[in-house]
C-alpha cells in the first residue's frame, strides 16, 4: 500500500502557490516523512525554476477550465481582487498516485508528526470540522456551520482518503456539487456566490455520511493576521486587535500545525526560506 | 501620553499575548495526548488512564476499547497502559514546564521569545 501527501498549486498574478508547495512538501518530508505529488497547470516551470524534480515525488500537469475571483487580505488594512484556481480538488481521487492519501491546501504549516499517523488507521475518509481561530476573540461560526442555517462545516484543507468504491462515490458527488453548484447553493442556504471546496467537501460529507474526525482541530489564522517568522516548529504571528483595526498582538506557536489564511505573508516568508 | 495609561495599554497588551500563548500551549498539550494504536486514536484523559489501570488491577490481559471516531480496538492491557501513562506523563510535564515559563515572562518580549 502506498502513501502519500497531494498539493494543489496553480499560481494567480501575485500569489505563488507553488512556492508555498514546495516549503510544505520539503516539512512533510521532515515532519511525516511521507512523499508528496504537485498537481500544477505548469510542470515544465515547477521542474526549471522550483527545483521541483528533487521536491516532489510526482508532478502532474493538469490545466483548469474555470476560475474564480476571490478576495486576498493581507492583514486587516490591505487587500486584493485576483484570480482563484480552485476547481479541481475534486479530481484529487482520481490524480493521486497513492493508495492513502492526504490531500493538503499549500498554506497549511506541518509542524508535527501527528496527520502522519492516521496513514495507520483504520478509517476511509477523514476530515476536520472541529477548528480553533488562534484569536480567540472572533466569530467562529462562518467555520462551524456553512451557514446560519445550514449543516456542519468540514475543511478541505486537509482530506484523507484511501482508494476504494466509496470514496470513489464521495468524490464524483463532489464533482456533481460543483456541476450543479447554484442549486446546492439554494438547497443549503449558502449565501457566498464564489464556489469553495469547503462547502463541497461539506454537503458530500453529511450526505454520505462516513467522514471521520482527523486527530485534534483545524487551528487556523486567518487572512486578516500577518505572519512573522518560521524557524522550525516555532511560527510567530502577528494577530488582529479586536475593535482596533490595524492594532496586532504578537502570538507564537510552537510544534502545531497552522493553517494561514494570509498568502501574502506566507509568500513572503517561504520565498526566503 | 500619560503614563498611567501607558502602563495600563502596556499591561493590556501583555495581558492579551498571556492568554493567547497560554491557549497554544493547551492547544499543544490536547494535540500530544492523542495516542494512536493498532489503527484506533484514542485521546489520553484520566478516565481512560483510570479504566485500563483498573484492568491492569484486576488481571486483565486484552480489552476491547472504543476509540475516538467510535471503533472497537483491541488492545494488550498492561502495554497499552504503560504507553498512554508514559504519553500522559510526558505531556503534562512539558505544559507545566512551558507554563511555568510564561507565568515568569513580565514582558510581551518574553512571552513569545
Amino acid at each position: 500500500m502506498t502513501s502519500g501527501v497531494l498539493l494543489f498549486a496553480y499560481n494567480n498574478e501575485q500569489i505563488d502557490y507553488v512556492a508555498q508547495a514546495c516549503f510544505l512538501a520539503k516539512r512533510i518530508k521532515q515532519y511525516m516523512n511521507l512523499p508528496t505529488t504537485l498537481v500544477t497547470d505548469d510542470k515544465q516551470r515547477v521542474l526549471k525554476y522550483y527545483n521541483g524534480a528533487e521536491i516532489f515525488d510526482n508532478i502532474i500537469a493538469s490545466t483548469l477550465e474555470q476560475k474564480n475571483k476571490k478576495t486576498y487580505h493581507d492583514g486587516s488594512l490591505s487587500k486584493k481582487v485576483l484570480d482563484f484556481k480552485n476547481f479541481n480538488r475534486s479530481d484529487a481521487y482520481d490524480l493521486t498516485p497513492y493508495d492513502k492519501t492526504m490531500v493538503m491546501d499549500t498554506d497549511y504549516i506541518v509542524s508535527n508528526d501527528i496527520l502522519s499517523k492516521v496513514f495507520e488507521s483504520s478509517n476511509k475518509l477523514m476530515m476536520y470540522s472541529r477548528s480553533l481561530d488562534i484569536s480567540g476573540w472572533r466569530d467562529e461560526l462562518e467555520f462551524s456551520y456553512i451557514s446560519e442555517t445550514s449543516i456542519k462545516f468540514y475543511w478541505a484543507t486537509c482530506v484523507y482518503f484511501t482508494k476504494d468504491l466509496e470514496n470513489k462515490a464521495f468524490f464524483d458527488f463532489i464533482k456533481h456539487i460543483k456541476a450543479n453548484y447554484q442549486h446546492y447553493r439554494n438547497l443549503y442556504q449558502i449565501t457566498s456566490t464564489v464556489f469553495r471546496n469547503d462547502y463541497a467537501f461539506s454537503i458530500a460529507a453529511h450526505v454520505m455520511g462516513h467522514v471521520k474526525e482527523l486527530p485534534g482541530k483545524m487551528i487556523y489564522s486567518t487572512h486578516k493576521d500577518v505572519l512573522q517568522k518560521i524557524n522550525n516548529g516555532n511560527i510567530t504571528i502577528l494577530v488582529e486587535k479586536q475593535d482596533r483595526v490595524g492594532e496586532y498582538t504578537l502570538l507564537k506557536s510552537k510544534d502545531i500545525n497552522l493553517h494561514v489564511m494570509n498568502k501574502f505573508s506566507l509568500n513572503r516568508k517561504v520565498t526566503n526560506a | 501620553m500619560d503614563d498611567k495609561l501607558q502602563k495600563a495599554l502596556e499591561f493590556g497588551n501583555y495581558s492579551t499575548t498571556l492568554e493567547n500563548q497560554k491557549r497554544m500551549l493547551h492547544e499543544k498539550f490536547v494535540t500530544d495526548t492523542i495516542y494512536f494504536h493498532a489503527g484506533g486514536q484514542f485521546t489520553i484523559n484520566k478516565e481512560l488512564l483510570n479504566y485500563v489501570h483498573m484492568l491492569t488491577e484486576t488481571g486483565q490481559e486484552t480489552t476491547v476499547l472504543v476509540d475516538d471516531n467510535n471503533i472497537p480496538v483491541e488492545v494488550e492491557v498492561n502495554d497499552f497502559y504503560a504507553n498512554i501513562a508514559d504519553k500522559f506523563f510526558t505531556a503534562s510535564n512539558e505544559y507545566h514546564t512551558a507554563y511555568k515559563k510564561l507565568q515568569k515572562s513580565r514582558s510581551v518580549d518574553g512571552l513569545v521569545e
